[in-house]
C-alpha cells in the first residue's frame, strides 16, 4: 500500500490508533489535530498534523504513545508542568527519549534512530527525568516530538477513571482547540488560578456533580409526592441534559413533544391509558434514527469468557437419539430389528447406535438498552450507570454472537409521544465489528424513556426480523423513567400492558438493572421477580444471566404452545 | 528396526523440559498452560522422542464423550466387538496421551481422567466391567489456554489438584527469533522484524483481537517470507488475516506491518 504523502481523510492519521495502542500498552485513538500544529495528546487520543509526511506523523505517535507507555504523562508529573511550556520543554526532550529507549525492543525501525542515548540514560523514570530537565540545559526536542499539553491532559483525566471511554470525551476534544492559544498566552497569569479538576468542561467537577445530585432527588422525589406532581415536564431540559456530563453537540438531535416533522414517518404504537382502561391507539411514533458516530471513541471488546458458559447452555439440552449411525451405545431395540430384517432377507437399517446430540441453536435476543438522562447518574462503582450498562450489552451481544444465536442491541430514549428514539446499534443482519462497538461507544444518555413503546417496538422487530421460534427481549435499565406525559402508575401500567402483548407472542421478556443506586422496586414489579435481577456489577452478570434467561424462555415456550 | 526420527525443534524457554521429564518419572499427570500457539504440542512432541514413548494425541471437542475417549461396541455381522478409544490404548501400551484443549470437553467426560490422573492410575471401563491398570510408561498429559479466564475455573477443581502444572508463555525476543531463523528459514534480520511485530500486536490488549500473533503465526509469515514473498504481502496473510476478520482492525494491523517490515528486500 502507497501511504501517499497527501494523507487524504481516509489515510489520514486514524490508520495509526493500532501501533499507538500497541505502543501505548493501553487503548489509544490517533486524530488529526490542526494544521502545522505539533503532534500532542490529551491521554485518550494522539493529535498528529495530517498535513505531515507520513514518516514524521509516525514518529510523532510513537513518541507520544511511548510517553503514555512509560508513564510520563501521569498526573502527579504533569501538573508540574502546568503553565510552564519551557519545562515542559525540557522535560518532554529527556522523557520522550526515555520512553523510547524503555520500550526500545519494541520500535519499528524506521523511528529507532530518533533515540538520543546520551539523553535517555540521564533518567529511569518520569520523576527523575522532570528533575533533570528543572536542574540542566538541555537542547529543545526535535519536532517531531510534538508537545506536552498539561492542562488538557489533566483535564481529561479524572474522566478517564469516571468515564472511561464514553462518549463524555467529545465535548472535551472540542475545548481542547480553543486551549492552545491560551496556554502559551497565560504563562505570566499567575492571578489565573484554575483549577482543572473542578472545571466544567472537565465535567467531572463540583458543578457536573451537583447537578448529578440534582438528578438523583428528582428521582426519589416521586417516592412521597403526589402522582404526577413530579413529572420531568416542568424540569428544565438544560437540568437533565447537564447532569449527563454532555453538551448536547454529541446527542442525537433533540426534538420537541410535536415535533412531528422528523425524517421518515416513524412507526406509531397503541399506548395503554391506566386511567381509562383502554388503548389510546397510534399513540407514540418511534423513529428508527442511526446513533451519532464519532471517531476516536475505542470501545474495547468485552471479555465475554464468563458469560459464554452460562449462556451456551441455553436451550441446547443433550438429546439421547435413537436410532443413530454412530453412537456411544448399541440401540437394542433397533439391533434386533436390523437383525431380524437381515434374517428375512431384507437389507437391514444400520442405524442402530443410541448417540446423545445437541439441538441447533435457535435463539434470537433484542437487547433494549436505555440511555435515557437518569443512567448518566453515577453509579456504583465510580462508573456511572450509563457505562455499566453499556458494558453488559456489550458483553451479551458479542457473547450471544459469538455463540451463533441472533442477537440485536438497539438503544431508547424519548421526547414525548412523538418522539420516542430507537437507535439500532446492531440489527439482527448486521455483523458485529468494530463500527458497531464504534456505534455503542458514541451512545451519550439524554433525555427519557419511553419504556412503553420500547418494548412493543423491539417486539415488532424480534417478531419481523428474528427467524427463530425461541425469542427474547432483554432490556437494560436502572429505573422506570418518565416522560411528557407519562408519569409513574402509567407509564409501570403501560410498560406492563406491553410486555403482556410481547409475551403472548411468545417472547421471553425479562430485565436488568446494573449498577444503579436507585430503587429499582418498581422495574421488578412491572417485569415480575422472576425476570428482573439487579446487580451491582457488570461483572455477576454470568451469575444471574442463566436462570434468569431459563426462566423467560421457559414460560415463552409454554405461552407458544399454548397459543398455537 | 526403524530409524529413529529425529528430535521435534523444541527450544526450552525455562526449567519446562526438567519438570515434565521428573514428573513422567514419577507418574504424576502433567497440565500444560498457555496461549495458542505458543509451542505446547510441539513441547509434549519432544518430551515424547526424549522418553522414547508413543504419543496419542487427542483434540478435545464440546461434543467428545467419555465413549469417544474410552472405547464403544460396535456391531459387526450379528456380533457386537469392542472398540478401543484412544485412552484406553494409551493406558493398554503405556503411551504419553496427550488431551489438547482439554476444557473444551465437557465436564462429565473428564471425570473419567480421575482414577488416571491420580495414585490409582487405573481406568475404569464400564462398559466392558473391568478396570484396566495404566502399563508402566503411561503418561496423562492435557493442555489448555488460560487466555479464557473462565475456563481457569471451568476445570473442575478436583480434575486440576490430580495434575502439574508447567506454565507456558510466548518466548522472549531472543529465542523467538531463533525459533524462528529455524523452522522457517529466513535470515536473522527479517526474524528480528517479525518478532518486533509479534511483540507490539501482543500489547494490544482490547484491540478487538481474539487472540494475539502467536509464535505460530509468526512462523507462518517466516514460511511465506522464505518462499519468496514480499514481507509485507506474507505477513498480510499470515498475520493480520488469521486475527481478525474485522475490516477496521485489519486496516490497522496492515498500517502496523508496513511500519514494522521492510518492504525492501534486506540482504539476508
Amino acid at each position: 500500500m502507497e501511504t501517499g504523502s497527501a494523507a487524504v481523510d481516509d489515510d489520514g492519521p486514524q490508520r495509526l490508533g493500532l501501533l499507538a495502542s500497541a505502543l501505548a500498552g493501553r487503548t489509544v485513538a490517533v486524530a488529526s489535530g490542526d494544521r502545522g500544529e505539533p503532534a500532542w495528546t490529551d491521554g485518550i487520543t494522539v493529535f498528529v498534523d495530517a498535513g505531515e509526511c507520513p514518516l514524521r506523523q509516525l514518529e510523532s505517535v510513537t513518541v507520544q504513545a511511548s510517553l503514555l507507555a512509560g508513564g510520563g504523562l501521569e498526573p502527579d508529573v504533569v501538573r508540574k508542568l502546568v503553565r510552564r511550556p519551557a519545562l515542559a520543554k525540557r522535560y518532554l526532550a529527556v522523557e520522550g527519549h526515555r520512553a523510547l529507549a524503555a520500550i526500545e525492543e519494541l520500535l519499528p525501525y524506521p523511528v529507532r534512530p530518533l533515540i538520543d542515548l546520551d539523553l535517555a540514560t540521564r533518567a529511569d523514570s518520569p520523576a527523575m527525568s522532570l528533575a533533570v530537565a528543572g536542574g540542566q540545559k538541555i537542547a529543545d526536542p526535535p519536532p517531531s516530538f510534538g508537545v506536552i499539553k498539561a492542562r488538557n491532559l489533566l483535564a481529561s483525566h479524572p474522566s478517564a477513571q469516571q468515564s472511561d471511554m464514553g462518549g463524555t470525551h467529545d465535548p472535551r476534544r472540542k475545548s481542547a482547540k480553543e486551549l492552545p492559544e491560551l496556554e502559551d498566552a497565560d504563562v505570566g497569569a499567575e492571578s489565573d488560578v484554575m483549577d482543572p479538576f473542578s472545571s466544567p468542561v472537565g465535567g467531572g467537577g463540583a458543578a457536573g456533580n451537583l447537578l448529578q445530585r440534582l438528578m438523583s432527588r428528582v428521582r426519589q422525589l416521586s417516592g412521597g409526592g403526589s402522582p404526577g406532581a413530579d413529572t420531568p415536564t416542568h424540569r428544565s431540559h438544560s437540568g437533565i441534559r447537564g447532569a449527563g456530563m454532555v453538551t448536547s453537540t454529541s446527542a442525537p438531535p433533540s426534538e420537541i413533544d410535536d415535533a412531528g416533522d422528523s425524517e421518515g414517518k416513524g412507526r406509531k404504537y397503541p399506548e395503554w391509558d391506566v386511567h381509562r382502561m383502554r388503548y389510546r391507539h397510534d399513540w407514540c411514533t418511534v423513529h428508527e434514527i442511526d446513533p451519532p458516530q464519532q471517531h476516536g471513541h475505542p470501545f474495547g471488546r468485552p471479555d465475554v469468557h464468563a458469560l459464554r458458559r452460562p449462556l451456551t447452555r441455553l436451550g441446547i439440552g443433550l438429546d439421547r437419539c435413537h436410532r443413530q449411525t454412530q453412537g456411544d451405545d448399541i440401540d437394542i431395540d433397533a439391533a434386533v430389528e436390523a437383525q431380524v430384517e437381515m434374517l428375512a432377507g431384507s437389507a437391514p437399517d444400520e442405524a442402530v447406535y443410541l448417540d446423545s446430540l445437541r439441538r441447533r441453536r435457535d435463539l434470537a435476543v433484542l437487547v433494549l438498552l436505555d440511555v435515557s438522562g437518569s443512567s448518566s447518574e453515577a453509579g456504583t462503582f465510580g462508573q456511572t450507570v450509563h457505562e455499566q450498562q453499556r458494558a453488559a450489552a456489550a458483553a451479551l451481544t458479542v457473547a450471544l454472537h459469538e455463540l451463533g444465536d441472533r442477537v440485536a442491541l438497539y438503544a431508547y430514549q424519548s421526547q414525548g409521544r412523538s418522539a420516542v428514539h430507537m437507535m439500532p446499534v446492531k440489527r439482527f443482519d448486521d455483523s458485529l465489528d468494530a463500527l458497531a462497538m464504534q456505534r455503542l461507544g458514541s451512545l451519550t444518555p439524554g433525555a427519557y424513556s419511553r419504556l412503553g413503546a420500547a418494548i412493543r417496538h423491539g417486539a415488532s422487530v424480534i417478531t419481523e426480523k428474528a427467524g427463530t421460534s425461541r425469542r427474547l427481549l432483554v432490556v437494560l435499565s436502572d429505573g422506570l423513567a418518565y416522560d411528557h406525559g407519562y408519569e409513574r402508575d402509567y407509564g409501570a401500567a403501560d410498560a406492563r400492558r406491553a410486555l403482556g402483548e410481547a409475551r403472548r407472542q411468545g417472547i421471553g421478556c425479562l430485565c436488568l438493572t446494573i449498577g444503579a443506586g436507585t430503587d429499582t422496586g418498581e422495574l421488578r414489579r412491572v417485569f415480575g421477580s422472576a425476570a428482573h435481577a439487579s446487580i451491582p456489577k457488570p461483572r455477576q452478570l454470568p451469575d444471574v444471566i442463566g436462570p434468569l434467561f431459563r426462566a423467560a424462555l421457559r414460560s415463552a415456550d409454554l405461552r407458544r404452545k399454548v397459543s398455537q | 528396526m526403524p530409524v529413529k526420527p529425529p528430535r521435534p525443534y523444541y527450544v526450552p524457554v525455562a526449567n519446562e523440559e526438567q519438570v515434565f521429564k521428573a514428573a513422567y518419572r514419577q507418574g504424576l499427570s502433567v497440565a500444560l498452560k498457555g496461549p495458542t500457539g505458543c509451542g505446547k504440542t510441539r513441547f509434549v512432541e519432544a518430551m515424547a522422542h526424549d522418553l522414547d514413548r508413543q504419543l496419542v494425541t487427542v483434540s478435545c471437542h464440546d461434543d467428545l464423550t467419555t465413549a469417544d475417549l474410552v472405547g464403544r461396541f460396535l456391531l459387526r455381522g450379528g456380533d457386537t466387538e469392542w472398540v478401543d478409544g484412544p485412552l484406553t490404548r494409551a493406558v493398554r501400551d503405556g503411551a504419553i496421551c496427550y488431551l489438547d484443549e482439554v476444557v473444551e470437553a465437557r465436564q462429565d467426560t473428564t471425570v473419567v481422567l480421575h482414577p488416571l490422573a491420580d495414585h490409582r492410575r487405573q481406568l475404569p471401563i464400564e462398559r466392558l466391567g473391568v478396570t484396566l491398570d495404566a502399563a508402566p510408561g503411561f503418561c496423562l498429559v492435557v493442555s489448555y489456554n488460560p487466555g479464557y479466564q473462565s475456563v481457569l475455573k471451568d476445570l473442575k477443581d478436583s480434575t486440576r489438584q490430580r495434575m502439574v502444572a508447567i506454565d507456558f508463555g510466548f518466548p522472549t525476543p531472543e529465542v523467538e527469533e531463533k525459533i524462528l531463523v529455524n523452522e522457517a528459514g529466513i535470515g536473522h534480520e527479517r526474524a528480528a522484524e517479525l518478532v518486533r511485530l509479534g511483540q507490539a500486536i501482543r500489547r494490544l490488549e482490547t484491540g478487538g483481537l481474539r487472540e494475539v500473533a502467536s509464535t505460530r503465526v509468526l512462523i507462518a509469515a517466516g514460511q511465506l517470507i522464505a518462499e519468496g514473498l514480499n514481507p509485507r504481502d506474507a505477513a498480510r496473510a499470515a498475520i493480520a488475516g488469521p486475527l481478525t476478520d474485522d475490516s477496521t482492525v485489519t486496516r490497522g494491523l496492515v498500517e502496523m506491518i508496513d511500519v514494522y517490515l521492510a518492504d525492501e528486500a534486506i540482504t539476508d
